[in-house]
């Protein structure tokens, strides 16, 4: 067992830095991005929402590939289960807060605050999946079993992702197509390219210092299930014995 | 411009809250 008290180290306490400095450099120049022709004010929710939603797209990445680690047998480990579930919980926060921004940026450029089309739609269906599948990984299961399930049960959710990607170019949607593109037709101005994918940067790491404090804490949780059960073994062992 | 300070600040009330949540939760444990 670990002395140290609590989920921090080195790793997580400079990245919590890069994560808070990248941020609060978000914050500062999303908010103070000049007014736009079309949206007035509102479009200085682009240093926010599309990180928001990257970040959550990372977060079913990464809850995915911890998952086909886990499954592979060369490379089962508690390990991957435990980060594929941190991720998972972690990627909640981003979704719903991606279904929020998203929703206060629709009210007064859209003139609602949700409309079922593709986007949205799949959208809300991602975080249904991931609650789904942290409710799952709550029935309880010995490791093995809890393992596979859960780890099925990824794969099969993070299809819905790539379609999400490319909900917007599928379907006739309400929501903006690609905001960046390798073959750009509508630029933004640079202002507006550099605040969004600064909110990336500052989304993909607050989500890294987040899912490593989550996972730590799910290793410890993990470990004291263990520690018990073994206590719980060896007391039966002496009753055993001295009976 | 409420709208925009409504999107920002629940965005960093979550991250914060969540945050602070891990964080306890894992002080914990030695």
């Amino acid at each position: 067992m670990n002395d140290r008290r609590g989920t921090g180290s080195v790793v997580t306490m400079t990245l919590g830095i890069a994560a808070f400095v990248s941020l609060a450099a978000t914050y500062a120049i999303g908010l103070t991005l000049p007014k736009t022709y079309e949206q007035g004010d509102y479009s200085k929710l682009i240093a926010i929402h599309p990180g928001l939603a990257w970040a959550s797209y990372v977060a079913f990445g990464v809850t995915a590939m911890a998952s086909v680690l886990w499954l592979w047998p060369r490379t089962r480990s508690l390990t991957w289960d435990l980060l594929a579930g941190s991720s998972a919980e972690v990627g909640v926060v981003f979704t719903a807060l991606t279904l929020i921004t998203g929703s206060i940026w629709g009210r007064p450029t859209w003139g609602v605050w949700w409309v079922w089309d593709a986007r949205l739609t799949l959208s809300a269906l991602e975080l249904t999946l991931l609650l789904g599948y942290l409710a799952l990984r709550r029935v309880p299961a010995d490791a093995e079993v809890r393992g596979r399930r859960s780890a099925l049960s990824a794969l099969l959710a993070v299809l819905v992702v790539p379609v999400n990607h490319f909900a917007v170019s599928w379907w006739r949607t309400l929501h903006q197509g690609e905001s960046l593109s390798l073959t750009p037709k509508d630029t933004l101005d640079g202002k507006f390219i550099f605040a969004m994918v600064l909110g990336f940067l500052s989304m993909t790491l607050v989500y890294a210092w987040l899912t490593i404090h989550r996972y730590r804490l799910a290793r410890r949780e993990e470990d004291v299930v263990t520690d018990d059960l073994d206590a719980a073994l060896e007391a039966r062992r002496r009753e055993a014995v001295t009976s | 411009v409420s709208y925009v300070l409504a999107g920002y600040g629940v965005t960093l009330a979550a991250l914060v809250g969540y945050g602070a949540w891990v964080l306890t939760r894992g002080r914990r444990y030695r």
